[in-house]
């Protein structure tokens, strides 16, 4: 896949595993794996970017007696993943006219 | 391995950025060892799934622009004093133009790998133009009634129309892999930044 593309894409991802709850970096892999293989620097880079542009808070809080850090979604980066659903009916409709000959050929 | 040899050469090869960047990324990798044993892992699982220390450093330094791995390496690690900077400043005459020199010839010969590959380019589009203008001579020869000569150029046209898609192809490759081999030096500059750490 266009490199560009899937770095948007696991951005979404990302967000989209602290939507409904904070949570921190192994269960983010965790809860992505059934979907989507992630390893640890690329979520590290994709956490730092999102962190950046505001789509996400840091926290750090103790558990079983280390540190470990949370994350929480931002309004922003609720409205990101909004606008990729948005988006993603038009990529849904583009697929469907761009497939549309090879189903025509069938 | 275990977490806390992982954790050090971890450190060792990301000594070229800043502190608290170094930190961070330990905290984070330290984290997240931590939280696979709790989920039952061994201790040796847990490190061996993260990952070699190389690919962590190229994976940094894929996404760290040159320009912030510059400064950190330029940064002193102390104060300069008085003499230093005298001989900074006295020596400028010499290291500037060296520096200059250097980035000069390094320059050229990256130019002229590509002035090459654009003079292979220039190859194929003066074929491809014989090509267009033996078809043209062909056709001229053709309306004239005169069959040998108008064949002779016909064949030639397609000679080169043929050498030239054999040469197309070839520019492409070579113009590609350039393209690849730029991008792969620069990542691998930018971890010999990073694992270097400072001179001093």
């Amino acid at each position: 896949m266009d490199i560009q593309l899937k770095r948007g894409l696991l951005d979404i991802c990302v967000l989209a595993a602290i939507r409904e709850q904070d949570s921190y970096g192994y269960k983010i892999i965790k809860d992505m794996k059934p979907y989507i293989e992630l390893s640890e620097s690329t979520l590290y880079t994709i956490l730092k970017r999102l962190e950046a542009a505001d789509m996400l808070t840091v926290r750090t809080a103790e558990h079983e007696g280390r540190l470990r850090k949370y994350y929480r979604i931002t309004a922003g980066g609720i409205s990101r993943i909004e606008e990729f659903k948005k988006d993603w009916k038009e990529i849904v409709s583009i697929y469907n006219f761009v497939t549309k000959e090879d189903a025509d050929n069938d | 391995m275990t977490k806390k040899i992982f954790l050090e050469k971890l450190e060792n090869g990301l000594s070229g950025l800043p502190r608290e960047d170094i930190q961070e990324k330990i905290a984070f990798y330290s984290e997240m060892i931590d939280d696979k044993m709790e989920d039952g892992k061994t201790e040796q699982e847990a490190v061996s799934e993260t990952g070699s220390v190389e690919d962590i450093v190229s994976q940094l330094a894929s996404v760290t622009p040159l320009k912030k791995l510059v400064k950190e390496k330029i940064r002193p690690v102390h104060k300069l004093g008085a003499l230093e900077i005298t001989l900074i400043v006295l020596g400028f005459p010499l290291w500037f133009p060296l520096i200059v020199a250097v980035a000069a010839v390094v320059l050229s010969l990256y130019v002229s790998v590509w002035a090459v590959v654009i003079s292979l380019w220039a190859v194929v589009l003066s074929l491809f133009t014989g090509f267009i203008g033996g078809l043209a001579g062909a056709v001229v020869f053709a309306v004239q009634d005169r069959p040998l000569s108008a064949g002779i150029l016909l064949s030639s046209a397609i000679i080169l129309s043929g050498l030239a898609i054999f040469m197309f192809l070839g520019c492409k490759a070579l113009s590609r892999g350039l393209a690849a081999g730029t991008k792969k030096a620069v990542i691998r500059l930018k971890s010999s930044l990073i694992r270097k750490g400072r001179s001093q």
